[in-house]
């Protein structure tokens, strides 16, 4: 296991690396003009300084030359100071929202990764259960149902489902708001009274023992939770029942049977685990998908996610604020493919000992 | 399990049942009458426009703190020697003040602020200003008359087309001069380039900025600042009350790296961007809001100024938020967490439905009557007060591409079908196609339902130039086919219609026309228009682009944009403050417009500014509806008449149609 591990772990770096090229190339469809936007916040008014400034940042030299000065930034032999550089953390600068990359994603994405926290266990294990209880009650009434649980949340439209959630359950009810947290407690998680350990309002809430924020933080995730969760469990639903009733009809969970085992041990300890192997792989990338940005939930909720910021990066044309996420997001998916890779091993041991 | 199914199946049902039923608002509660309340000095009063009405109203969950859902919090910068965008002066208008403001709703009557008051010379070309003593800058600082001399010197000095300067510039440089670009080597060849004005002999450089400073003038131990214009301006005090009049702390913007005062280094901070700008999302006025959290993009706070030399404000605080979906927005309304929002005009008809107060404007009283029409709902909703600002299609002349920054908006940027020429407005007979090609009914039903009437010009009614029977534009395709048959964009001498090479009438082109995004109503400009040019040749494609206003403003400034619709919010009630920007200023840039063009505007607007007889400058303005008509430089479209919306329990709002947004001081809630 451990071997397997380290074969793993040594494979991160070409990933990374691949990842970096991979987007360098998309880059260098851009006009030079366009990358200065990598070094330089401003875009130049007087067009007849341009040529210079491509000059200056060698947007103009061969590519190997630029992809080095894209990882490690370039230095103004002058004053000595640092431009760009992803492997520093600077993605550029986003023209449609007035601010680093680095710092937007800096911004935005413990938003994301709250929401995502929260919604990953309703989303998987629920969707999971959901399924194991379609398959074991099969074509009963259960099973039914969830089957047309199912289609109904794969062919509502995630925005469609989001509003519908916010009209009844805001607009009238005024249960959960949109956003993230109240604007009374915005100004105490601001305060210098508020240590912010990790930034994620609900975490930091329950450190410094303020369940009224907890609660509050609370009530705004909600409705993006049940709206992920909604549209996600018909899928896991779907996938879980049919690997659950192959698994079923195992001759090895008949032997379990014959061997008098009682019916729940034989679902539960037998037959389940081993029908979770596409539902790991999927729900790897349920997570990458979250931690990507939930695009039309986080809209629709107003919620300051990394997902509505890239959308306003995608609609305004704002390219390398878009590949800046496309990179964060590419970090987070070789990160989750390792998670998954080893969840795998752990699941089943034919793959650690291939 | 069944239990479990039918208990959410209940849930389910329950609460569509809940919302169906459900009230859409807060509880009703009785009116109070609303409270005019004395002003404690002379400077503006705050007083109430609307009639209040004497039936029950609504009470607002918080009054403490006031919210607006916005599409979109976009603030370019909060700096007013640099912001010319109506976002950026909103929140300027609030944390900064200026010398003298606008008397209530007048948009011609002025009341002191930070002037106590002002004397005026025997021939109006030298302005006294008295400086209000005992007022403080949020940061602590005193305000003096140096820091107000310093704001305008810094702003002039920091000039640039990108900046509302312009408006400070002619009336100290004289007409027409309207950048200190100009005033350094009398032609301006070094606009919007710090690098090429720094470059420029030290003692031009030295000898503008001493002009400036000679301009205007402190006083410390008298309490004044006395400017001196280039000769007469007769708008002058309408121009320093907007918000690039505001006055800075010295001391503050010095430490914080702004210009130090001195005129061997101002040209450093020339033609400043908002991004460079320290500026930009920072604030230190004496207005009776202070800047709490700038998030821009998401959302920004202000706080009661608690030492403002006035009475604080009533509000607490302000929030502007922004909330790019429409339904969440309305939601927002609804359940009471927002006292107003953007409602494009697609979703009126939303909003009307939940309408408890109406109140409409008469031209007569220049006064809204209110009437309760439904006590049982929440929104107050001001209809029929004409706009004073208007969208015009905006052609540029010679689009800004090149080998190392090529355009993305022009396609191939060839005549191939499948793009467009850098100089492809230049051709008379094209933009005149365009203009034949757009439909003001439809666009006035679709967009305004019928709130609005067709725009035949730049000049608004109440200005001189302002004419019912000017020529102007409708739609008629025929008109337009017949316009690209003549135009001729491979200058061969053959129009397009009888080219046998081919030209546009054959070859067709594809272009994007850009909008700023959230504003459905330039979406469908551009759609109309669009839709229209298909129908005059299928060759013909127009593309529309959604644009975040900072994205569409910077392309805008680049002149990277071919087609646009540029709006203009008038900044006096003057026809010489729509004929500049749109001809010799900031949108005739954008425009790219030819300097012989520019020449012919600026003969007319040199005569109109400088003469005082409204008859005579009437027909002069007349000249120049009539050459903006023939060289079909912009189509101007709709001028529309209010319709906003509001929470019927938000009280005080001065709706002064001239003020960037809205003035926060005088505004409370029940």
């Amino acid at each position: 296991m451990v071997n397997y591990i380290i074969r793993r772990l040594l494979l991160v770096p070409l990933l990374l690396f691949g990842v970096t090229v991979l987007i360098f190339v998309m880059m260098s469809f851009l006009q030079p003009v366009e990358r200065l936007a990598l070094y330089m916040r401003d875009f130049p008014k007087n067009e007849k300084a341009i040529p210079a400034l491509i000059a200056k940042y060698d947007l103009d030299k061969p590519i190997y030359v630029q992809y080095w000065n894209w990882l490690m930034g370039k230095v103004d032999s002058a004053s000595g100071e640092r431009s760009g550089g992803i492997l520093f953390g600077d993605f550029g600068y986003s023209r449609s929202q007035s601010q680093p990359v680095s710092e937007l994603i800096k911004r935005r994405f413990p938003a994301t990764l709250e929401l995502t926290i929260w919604a990953v266990a309703p989303v998987i294990l629920v969707g999971i259960w959901l399924g194991v209880q379609a398959a074991v009650h099969h074509n009963g009434f259960i099973d039914q149902a969830a089957r047309v649980f199912s289609i109904i949340g794969t062919s509502f439209p995630t925005f469609v489902f989001g509003l519908l959630m916010l009209m009844i359950f805001y607009a009238n009810l005024q249960w959960f708001p949109p956003g993230r947290i109240s604007d009374e407690f915005a100004r105490i998680i601001e305060s210098e009274a508020f240590h912010r350990y990790t930034t994620l309002y609900t975490f930091d809430a329950i450190l410094n023992g303020r369940f009224d924020i907890f609660l509050d933080a609370m009530r705004h995730l909600l409705m993006p939770i049940l709206t992920l969760s909604y549209i996600s469990w018909a899928t896991f639903l779907r996938v879980t029942r049919g690997s659950m009733l192959e698994t079923l009809r195992m001759e090895y969970v008949t032997t379990a049977r014959a061997k008098g085992l009682p019916e729940r041990d034989v679902i539960y300890k037998h037959a389940q685990p081993n029908a979770m192997l596409p539902v790991v792989t999927m729900a790897g990338f349920s997570v990458v998908g979250l931690l990507a940005g939930a695009v039309m939930t986080e809209t629709v909720f107003n919620y300051p996610g990394i997902g509505s910021a890239a959308v306003r990066a995608a609609t305004s044309l704002d390219v390398v604020a878009m590949l800046g996420f496309a990179l964060f997001d590419g970090f987070i998916l070789i990160i989750a493919a390792l998670v998954v890779d080893i969840m795998y091993a752990l699941v089943d041991p034919r793959v650690r000992l291939s | 399990m069944r239990k479990l199914f039918a208990l959410l199946s209940l849930l389910v049902v329950a609460s569509m049942l809940l919302a169906a039923c459900g009230t859409t608002a807060p509880t009703a509660a009785p009116a109070e009458p609303e409270v005019v309340e004395p002003a404690p000095t002379d400077a503006p009063e705050v007083t109430e426009p609307t009639a209040a009405p004497e039936t029950p109203g609504f009470t607002s969950p918080d009054a403490t703190t006031f919210v607006i859902a916005e599409s979109e919090v976009g603030i370019d910068t909060l700096d007013p020697a640099l912001a010319y965008d109506t976002a950026s002066a909103e929140v300027i208008q609030n944390t900064y003040e200026t010398l003298v403001f606008y008397d209530g709703e007048a948009t011609d009557a002025f009341v002191p602020m930070l002037a106590e008051s002002w004397e005026v010379s025997e021939d109006g070309s030298v302005y006294t200003f008295k400086i209000r003593s005992g007022v403080k800058f949020h940061q602590g600082g005193d305000m003096t008359p140096s820091d107000v001399a310093y704001s305008f010197q810094r702003g002039l000095l920091q000039g640039g087309y990108s900046s509302p300067q312009w408006l400070l510039a002619e009336p100290f440089f004289g007409v027409g001069n309207d950048d200190v670009s100009i005033v350094v080597d009398g032609e301006g060849a070094c606009a919007d380039d710090r690098e090429c004005l720094s470059a420029l002999p030290a003692e031009d450089l030295v000898a503008a900025c001493e002009k400036v400073q000679g301009a205007i003038v402190a006083d410390d131990a008298a309490g004044t600042v006395t400017m001196t214009l280039a000769g007469p301006w007769g708008p002058f005090l309408p121009t320093i009350a907007q918000t690039w009049g505001s006055v800075m702390d010295k001391e503050w913007v010095i430490e914080t790296g702004g210009w130090d005062g001195s005129c061997d280094t101002w040209q450093n901070f020339y033609g400043m961007s908002s991004a460079d700008d320290p500026f930009s999302t920072i604030a230190n006025g004496t207005g009776p809001f202070t800047l709490e959290k700038f998030a821009n993009g998401e959302e920004i706070i202000l706080a009661r100024n608690e030492s403002y030399w006035r009475e604080p404000a009533k509000l607490e605080r302000v929030v502007l938020k922004s909330v790019p979906e429409w339904g969440t927005r309305f939601s927002m309304m609804q359940a009471g967490d927002a006292d107003l929002a953007t409602v494009p005009s697609a979703n009126r008809s939303q909003m009307d439905e939940l309408v408890g107060e109406k109140c409409v404007f008469s031209i007569e009283t220049n006064a809204y009557t209110c009437e309760v029409v439904d006590d049982t709902m929440p929104f107050r909703v001001r209809l029929g007060r004409p706009g004073i600002s208007q969208d015009v299609i905006l052609y540029n002349w010679n689009i800004a591409t090149s080998e190392e920054s090529p355009n993305p908006y022009i396609g191939s940027g060839t005549m191939d079908g499948n793009g467009v020429p850098a100089d492809f407005f230049s051709d008379v007979h094209v933009r005149r196609g365009f203009s034949y090609a757009f439909d003001w009914e439809t666009f006035i039903s679709d967009v305004y339902n019928g709130e609005a009437t067709q725009s035949f010009q730049l000049t608004l009614p109440g200005m001189p130039g302002f004419f019912l029977d000017t020529p102007h534009y409708t739609l008629d395709l025929e008109k337009s086919a017949e316009e690209f048959k003549m135009a001729d964009l491979d200058k061969d001498g053959i129009p397009a219609g009888e080219d046998p090479e081919g030209d546009v009438w054959t070859v067709g082109f594809r272009v994007q026309m850009a909008y700023n995004q959230g504003n459905p109503t330039r979406q469908t400009t551009a759609e109309i228009l669009a839709g229209n040019l298909a129908e005059v040749n299928e060759l013909f494609v127009v593309e529309t682009l959604g644009l975040p206003w900072p994205a569409y403003l910077r392309s805008q400034r680049a002149k990277q944009i071919p087609l646009m619709t540029g709006g203009w919010l008038e900044d006096i009630h003057d026809p010489h403050n729509w004929y500049q920007p749109y001809t010799t200023g900031t949108y005739g840039g954008r425009q790219s417009l030819p300097q012989d063009v520019k020449d012919q505007f600026s003969a007319i607007l040199d005569r109109g500014v400088s003469e005082t007889d409204p008859a005579a400058r009437a027909e002069i303005y007349k000249e120049a509806n009539q050459l903006y008509y023939d060289l079909a430089v912009g189509t101007p479209l709709v001028l529309a008449t209010g319709h906003g919306f509001s929470q019927r329990w938000v009280q005080g709002v001065i709706l002064n149609p001239i003020f960037p947004g809205l003035y926060y001081y005088t505004i409370y809630k029940d």
